[in-house]
Order: structure tokens, then C-alpha cells, then sequence
């Protein structure tokens, strides 16, 4: 038994799933779905559609380099079934893909870094150009506006919290 | 039936139309076994023009399913002539054929193919 990637959107096929295009010169295009047999036979490039892998890892969306990507290989020998072995390999694939998931994550979070600020800017800058929409003057940069609040009203706050 | 089949060995054929399948009347698909007419063959070849032989389809466009639920498709539809006893004709088979032919019981044609998908 192997897991085959498919051609298009590099997902694992499991056995039973599935088609594969044999082409006159013997290449075998194997595709996990429809959908990535379809979009192979409009002639699409995987690099462009963005739910691919390869447009992913092409645009730095996704984590390329790192060890945990290491451990999965192509093996044509097949291992002699040792019990310890196979004991600790499971034990090994549980930690490996926690691993794997905390660093994609920390890849997201890098990735966001700007996000928050970078929005921040282009709001103001729609809120500018178009402050005639609002009926209002926005003469002045948008600040914080400090609301006075009662000493009865923040006793019940500080209730709710508890 | 009436589907022109490319013919991919050396018995000198080279385009057959499939009369009809041998086993059952819905045509036939990957693996199976069709009877034929030769309409374009090679001079001096070991068939001529008009002959009536049988060939295995050893590729179909149409995808076939395997064993294991997933399905194989080819890139154009062929056959290897054979004779009555299902041996090949020819010496030599080109291109890629489908290992399910070992399950039809033409394992020459598959230690001639070149490739196996």
C-alpha cells in the first residue's frame, strides 16, 4: 500500500480514491478528486490556482522548510515488521504532527504580523477620502475619545466580571 | 462498436474498427476482447486491409475502475491483435498497458509492453 500526492493540489491519495491519466509516453498523472481531474483537463497550472499546494508554498503561504516535512519519504523497501519499532514510529508520528501544527501556526502568526496596523492605515485612508459620504467633517484624525462613566455603572461591571 | 482502435505492435496493422466484443453485447472496455476489420494496414505485413482478427484493448480513454475502487484513463483508445487463443500476433507491444491484463490472462503482452501503469 502507498499514499500517492496528487498531481494537482498535492493532497494524499488514499487507496480506492481517485483516477490516474496514463499519457502515450507512460507519465501517470494521479488526481485525488474530480475536481483536481477537471481543472488538469482545462489545462489549468496548479502554480496559479490559489487552493494548491504549489500556489501556497509559490507565495509563501505555507511553511516549506522545516524538519518535520523531512520524516515523510518514499521508501522502495519495504521494513522488516519489528514491534518495537512500529510502537515508537506511532509514538513519533503523534509528536511529529504537533510539532508540525505548533510551527504552522507560528508561521501564520508571523505571516499576520503587519495585518492589524496595515488595515488600520487603509480604513483611515477610505474614511478621508470619502468623509463626504458620512455627512460629517472628519477634520481631525480619528483618536480616542474618553467616555465618562458613573461610579454606580462601573460597580456593576466589576460585578459582572466576578 | 465501429470504434476505430490504433493498433500498437508489429503484426502490420495499423488502424482496426471493432465489429464486436467478444464476451457480451454493450461493447467493450479495458482488458476486453474485441473481433475487428483491418482498414489500414502496412504492405508485407503478417495482416492486410479487410482481414477480420481479434485484438485486446489495451487502452481506453473512457477510465475503467481498478480492483482497489480507484479508476485508470488512457490517452487514446488501442488494441494488441491477437489470435484465437489469445496469443499476440506481433513480436513487439508500444506504449503503456494496464497491469489488469495478468487478471484477463494475457501475460505475454505484458512481458512484450514496454511500460506498465
Amino acid at each position: 500500500m502507498r499514499l500517492e500526492k496528487c498531481w494537482f493540489c498535492s493532497s494524499t491519495i488514499y487507496p480506492g480514491h481517485g483516477i490516474q491519466f496514463v499519457r502515450n509516453d507512460a507519465t501517470i498523472f494521479r488526481f485525488c478528486r474530480s475536481k483536481c481531474h477537471k481543472n488538469f483537463k482545462m489545462k489549468r497550472n496548479p502554480r496559479k490556482v490559489k487552493w494548491t499546494k504549489a500556489y501556497r508554498r509559490l507565495h509563501g503561504k505555507d511553511m516549506t522548510k522545516d524538519l518535520t516535512f523531512e520524516f515523510e519519504r518514499k521508501r522502495n523497501r519495504p521494513e522488516r515488521y519489528d514491534r518495537n519499532t512500529t510502537e515508537e514510529t506511532l509514538k513519533a508520528i503523534k509528536k511529529i504532527s504537533k510539532i508540525r501544527v505548533e510551527r504552522e501556526a507560528a508561521h501564520h502568526k508571523d505571516r499576520m504580523k503587519g495585518k492589524k496596523s496595515k488595515d488600520y492605515k487603509e480604513a483611515k485612508k477610505e474614511i478621508e477620502q470619502n468623509s463626504g459620504l458620512l455627512g460629517v467633517k472628519v477634520s481631525e484624525p480619528l483618536s480616542k475619545v474618553k467616555v465618562p462613566v458613573s461610579q454606580s455603572q462601573k460597580d456593576q461591571i466589576h460585578a459582572m466580571e466576578e | 462498436m465501429g470504434t476505430i482502435l490504433k493498433v500498437v505492435d508489429n503484426s502490420g496493422a495499423k488502424l482496426v474498427a471493432c465489429i464486436q466484443a467478444v464476451k457480451g453485447k454493450k461493447g467493450a472496455r479495458l482488458g476486453d476482447t474485441i473481433i475487428a476489420s483491418v482498414k489500414e494496414a502496412q504492405p508485407r505485413g503478417k495482416v492486410k486491409k479487410g482481414d477480420v482478427v481479434r485484438g485486446v484493448v489495451v487502452r481506453a480513454a473512457m477510465q475503467r475502475g481498478r480492483c482497489d475502487g480507484s479508476e485508470i484513463r488512457f490517452d487514446d483508445n488501442a488494441v494488441v491483435l491477437v489470435n484465437k487463443e489469445g496469443e499476440p500476433i506481433g513480436t513487439r507491444v508500444f506504449g503503456p498497458v494496464p497491469h489488469e491484463l495478468r487478471k484477463k490472462k494475457h501475460v505475454k503482452i505484458l512481458t512484450l509492453a514496454e511500460h506498465i501503469a
